[in-house]
């Protein structure tokens, strides 16, 4: 990637190299769901979609209720789009599966309970 | 107000003209007390002085009324209409008229608030057009100076003399005028200096303005929640530029006064004055990252046009 340049009118401080922005996806062992490492931003934005999609597609397999874990204790930031994509899973499982978040960033709460009051079907454990 | 030729419009919007407190309580509890006779949801958002003058008007009646803040609820002018005004409304079953007290326009508004106020009071009767609600805004002819006044004729089309109840139509009225008067270029951010940060970004440094942004808002004071929403803000701006903006833009972050700014300009330009300040509707994807930048900001500035778009968003330290 490339770092991004001062501004012209601002020129400031040298900007740090940064390692471009990664999510990576793994399946959890012992508990249905996935734990995400990484950031979900508009690079990644496609990583996360096919991994909720995954959600909705096994829900629709396995067929009944249950719950699904998304461990995100190793994802530092998850932007509106993100959020977005979980509310539509969300909706798209219609009561047919639970998610539940596992230690998410702080914010990404708050932005859902802020953009989609009253969605059903998502929890926040912090254990 | 109406003739023949034009169906009634639902929405009601008068501005209420005070100079006293006698005056105050005359405009709004009369207002109030008929809306809960009809059985009507109201609400008050109205600075915290005038709010302990009407609660104390009401008295008991007061508990079927939802009171606000505006001082603080409506410390951004764009966070008004979806965060106050629509998050009220449209919780209220239908069927029944909305009754809201609304006053966005104090003495103490700055210079620097006050374009995104007449702004948000013009829009306001695009964002209700149609629908059955009244919204009463207040004004203190005693302390608002003249220009404010003004603008008040042209963002309601109905107004209420000082002193009087009757409702007159306006002829200055002309919302759209006021939209574009103070669609303002904002003055240049400040150059080179240490507590500024100006980057030129692009789809492959988003994460990394990111992270100066933040990096930068923290040194400048900013800690815990404030700048956790600097991040998010840094990110749905950016981010828009990148898709929206022409690819890519540039981030400016630096200290006025007790707050931190962060901007962001790009070649883009801002098509629906109303961006950002609807509720979207339950099924819409996307269309949220700049209503966040409204509901977390204490202040939002735009300009728009064709050289492009600048958004500048202020965050407390």
């Amino acid at each position: 990637m490339s770092a991004p340049e001062p501004a012209r009118q601002s020129p400031t401080a040298a900007v740090p190299k940064q390692a471009a922005p990664r999510l990576d996806v793994y399946p959890l062992t012992g508990r249905n769901g996935f734990r995400a490492v990484g950031e979900v931003i508009l690079p990644t934005r496609d990583i996360w979609e096919r991994a909720l999609q995954g959600v909705v597609r096994e829900a629709e397999d396995v067929g009944g209720e249950d719950v699904y874990y998304l461990e995100l204790s190793a994802v530092t930031f998850v932007d509106v789009a993100g959020a977005g994509a979980l509310a539509d899973t969300a909706k798209s499982l219609d009561g047919r599966r639970r998610l539940v978040l596992d230690r998410p960033p702080d914010a990404l709460p708050r932005i859902l309970t802020l953009l989609w009051p009253g969605l059903p079907g998502i929890e926040v454990s912090a254990s | 107000m109406t003739t023949a030729t034009h169906p009634v419009e639902p929405f009601v919007h008068p501005a209420l003209f005070y100079t006293d407190t006698h005056e105050y309580l005359a405009g709004t509890v009369p207002f109030i007390r008929e809306g809960l006779a009809a059985g009507e949801p109201v609400a008050v958002a109205v600075p915290k002085e005038n709010l302990a003058l009407i609660q104390d008007a009401l008295g008991a009646d007061g508990a079927a009324v939802r009171f606000l803040d505006m001082r603080e609820a409506g410390r951004n002018p764009g966070r008004i209409i979806p965060g106050v005004l629509r998050a009220f409304a449209d919780q209220q079953p239908p069927g029944r008229r909305i009754r809201i007290i609304g006053e966005p326009i104090w003495a103490g508004r700055s210079q620097t608030e006050y374009p995104a106020c007449a702004q948000h009071e013009a829009l306001i009767n695009a964002a209700f057009q149609g629908r059955e609600v009244t919204i009463l805004c207040p004004y203190d002819s005693s302390r608002l100076d003249e220009r404010v006044l003004a603008d008040a004729h042209a963002t309601h089309p109905v107004v209420i003399p000082a002193g009087s109840a009757a409702e007159l139509a306006s002829t200055a009225y002309d919302p759209d005028d006021v939209v574009a008067r103070y669609n303002l270029p904002l003055p240049p951010a400040p150059g080179a200096g240490p507590d500024v940060l100006g980057i030129v970004f692009a789809e492959d440094s988003l994460s990394a303005v990111r992270h100066l942004a933040t990096g930068h808002g923290a040194r400048l004071g900013l800690t815990g929640t404030a700048l956790e929403n600097l991040a998010l803000i840094t990110a749905e701006l950016t981010t828009n530029s990148v898709v929206h903006g022409g690819g890519t833009g540039t981030l400016t972050v630096w200290p006025d006064n007790g707050y931190v700014v962060c901007e962001v300009r790009d070649k883009g330009r801002l098509a629906d004055p109303l961006a950002g300040r609807r509720p979207p509707a339950r099924d819409q994807r996307g269309g949220r990252g700049l209503l966040l930048v409204n509901l977390l900001s204490d202040l939002v500035r735009i300009h728009t046009g064709p050289e492009g778009t600048t958004i500048r968003s202020y965050l407390g330290r």
